[in-house]
């Protein structure tokens, strides 16, 4: 268990593609990549301070430079600038075998020659610890595992699940500061990936260490990370639990990556009578919160275009003869609990999620292709950006 | 349908599968399973040409056994191809782990290492014949004057040629090792050595089996390298007046024998090459065994 403090840290990638000789007329590659004199930016100025024992998850869509960070703390990758503390000490330049980190990879990195014991004591075995000790802690491991019968058995002779329960015993039989894991359930199906994501909510309570997760799957980082640190294109967007990111979301971004299905935007209108904020869509007054009236006013926003955003599962449908916004059902799609519905209204498409239980407006088995829905939504949930995605209320 | 035709369309691989096998089964009995057959029969008998053969029983044999050059070009040969075996896999694997390490200009590196492997046995030869003796000609002395000059010129040359084909070999090996091991290990707290000696090697297993076999038996088989460079010499004269050529290996041997001046000479020549094929290919497939108990399975 250790602290870890990331401070102003980039990787910069040299820029090879600057070297090869373009020819006449051929067209600029697309792409979102930041391309300095340096060379190509893969991250830029992380900073992060990681408390002892806190589950820190990294996410973002891929090539946001998430994967890289780690790999930066692992010290996989060299350090561009900035500087990286374990425990207080600068890591910058000490070798991966000193940081006494451990890593779990997306491919498991099983030593397919080994047993699964060997493979679990192989760090200890270099660390020259007695076969005793050994022993005990590969057994203590396999135990909180559940890999024990496993132990003689070669990774090949193991399923996916099974391997990545090995690779998550090599790393914590070490007892190491910091665990990093690597996408490490992207390999699995979605059924085992459910039950290790429970599993390792499960593992963070009987091993004393600090977690730096990184994942693309935003449900992952939603149900294991203490916080969350969203990137993309190498810069930090929010960092922050998960409720507080899903409730206040930073930007555009973080409010579209954050939440599945993603949230619905409209092209609105923030506008202030007298000291009260309100915004306009569709001809219509949306009254917003106490709460979002304070902190526009702290911030001093001006009335204007805005992008307004609400999560499809605060939108409510409206019984018959009930009128606020009106829509056609595109897509009817039944999850079980809930159903999502795509709706053509106010000129694009709008998804909403209906519980099928307790439901106060229509019933979900109504929901026919072109039939029209009415819906409504309140001020205190829905989320103002200006038209540069920045979130108003921040 | 009935059931003849009904057979005709289900299995029709098999049933036409002579037309598709004929061709090559007719070339390889013809070309390997006829002569080498002829070959251990006349192995048995005293000849000049083969249709005059006579059945001799085991007398080539005998003699084959009882001839101190074959028994002295043996254990030269099988020390040649120990020596060769591990010195071309040691340097094949050392270049290629180099040359894998992101070195500038590897590209470069491996087409100048696999270069040699294009020239001809006979020409390199000669060729390092003429390097040796234009080196060894400071020292009074010449690669065909002494058997140490000999071994030691032939081990050189025959790295020189080897090395590059190894290497490639090598090369797709290690590329084939997972860089999340590699890595892994180092997390792991391996040192540079240890995750060569621990990790990388054990995962290149099957290039090592597949270059220890064919080190091996190239080593065993070798002749027109043998040929050009020493073509054998020196040679030391026997108290019974026969000479053994101290640099000749077994193919050159079994080659010197069967134009020899003797009427038995290509019996014997033939006897030692049955021997010789029974010694390469149970060296071969022990070696073959022994190496792939290690491979790997990711």
């Amino acid at each position: 268990m250790a602290q870890v403090s990331l401070k102003h840290i980039k990787k910069i990638y040299p820029n090879n593609e600057k070297k090869k000789k373009k020819k006449k007329g051929e067209p600029e590659k697309a792409t979102n990549l930041k391309i300095t004199e340096e060379g190509v930016v893969a991250v830029e100025d992380f900073n992060l301070e990681i408390a002892d024992r806190e589950f820190v998850v990294l996410v973002g869509p891929s090539g946001c430079g998430k994967s890289t960070t780690l790999r930066m703390v692992a010290g996989l990758e060299e350090i561009s600038g900035g500087e990286l503390y374990i425990d207080g000490k600068l890591m910058n330049d000490v070798a991966p075998k000193d940081r006494d980190i451990a890593m779990v990879f997306q491919s498991y990195a099983l030593y397919p020659h080994m047993t699964v014991r060997e493979n679990m004591a192989f760090p200890l075995k270099l660390k020259k610890m007695p076969q005793e000790e050994i022993d005990a802690k590969v057994n203590e491991s396999a135990e909180i595992l559940g890999i024990t019968e496993y132990l003689d058995r070669k990774p090949k002779a193991l399923s996916g699940g099974q391997r990545q329960r090995v690779a998550i015993g090599r790393a914590i039989v070490r007892e190491p500061k910091v665990l990093l894991m690597d996408e490490p359930l992207s390999n699995l199906d979605a059924k085992l990936r459910n039950q290790m994501r429970a599993e390792i909510i499960k593992l963070r309570e009987r091993i004393n260490t600090t977690f730096i997760y990184v994942t693309h799957d935003q449900t992952e980082a939603m149900t294991l990370g203490d916080r969350i640190v969203i990137m993309k294109d190498g810069v930090v967007q929010q960092v922050g639990t998960p409720q507080d990111v899903f409730d206040h979301p930073a930007n555009l971004f973080v409010s579209g990556f954050i939440g599945v299905p993603q949230m619905n935007y409209f092209d609105a209108k923030l506008v202030k009578t007298a000291d009260t904020y309100a915004v306009e869509l569709d001809g219509k007054t949306i009254e917003l919160s106490k709460e979002k009236q304070d902190r526009l006013a702290a911030g001093g926003v001006e009335p204007q275009d805005i992008t307004l955003g609400v999560r499809p599962e605060h939108i409510a449908l409206l019984g018959e003869g009930q009128d606020m916004f009106t829509g056609t059902v595109d897509v009817s799609e039944m999850m079980g609990s809930s159903v999502h519905l795509h709706l053509k209204s106010l000129g694009q498409d709008v998804i909403v999620i209906a519980q099928t239980m307790n439901l106060q407006g229509p019933q979900p088995s109504h929901f026919q292709t072109g039939q029209n829905i009415s819906f409504t939504f309140g001020g205190n949930v829905v989320h103002l950006f200006s038209k540069d995605g920045k979130n108003l209320e921040f | 349908m009935n059931t003849k035709t009904k057979g005709l369309f289900k299995n029709p691989i098999r049933r036409w599968s002579w037309l598709f096998m004929g061709p090559i089964v007719a070339a390889f009995c013809i070309g390997f399973v006829w002569p080498f057959a002829q070959g251990i029969y006349l192995s048995f008998c005293q000849f000049r040409l083969i249709r005059d053969a006579k059945f001799t029983g085991v007398s080539n044999y005998v003699q084959a056994f009882s001839d101190e050059s074959f028994r002295h070009s043996f254990w030269y040969t099988a020390l040649f191809a120990i020596v060769s075996l591990v010195l071309i896999n040691v340097l094949a694997f050392t270049v290629a782990y180099l040359l894998t390490q992101g070195l500038k200009g590897s590209n470069l590196f491996r087409t100048v290492f696999f270069m040699p492997n294009l020239i001809g046995g006979i020409v390199l030869g000669y060729i390092w014949s003429m390097i040796f003796d234009g080196i060894l000609s400071h020292y009074g002395t010449s690669i065909l004057l002494e058997t140490k000059y000999g071994f030691w010129g032939l081990i050189i040359l025959m790295c020189w040629q080897q090395i590059g084909y190894m290497m490639i070999i090598y090369i797709a090996g290690l590329q084939a090792v997972p860089e999340d091991m590699i890595e892994a290990s180092k997390i792991d707290g391996a040192s540079r050595r240890q995750t060569l000696f621990k990790v990388t090697i054990p995962n290149v297993m099957p290039s090592i089996t597949i270059c220890s076999f064919l080190s091996l038996t190239n080593g065993f088989k070798l002749f027109d390298q043998n040929l050009a460079l020493t073509g054998g010499l020196p040679f030391i004269i026997q108290d019974d007046g026969t000479t053994i050529k101290t640099t000749e290996m077994l193919a050159l041997n079994i080659y010197n024998t069967f134009y020899g001046s003797s009427s038995t000479s290509p019996g014997m020549a033939q006897a030692k090459a049955v021997i010789f094929f029974v010694l390469v290919a149970g060296l071969g497939l022990a070696q073959l065994a022994y190496t792939r108990k290690r491979e790997v399975q990711q």
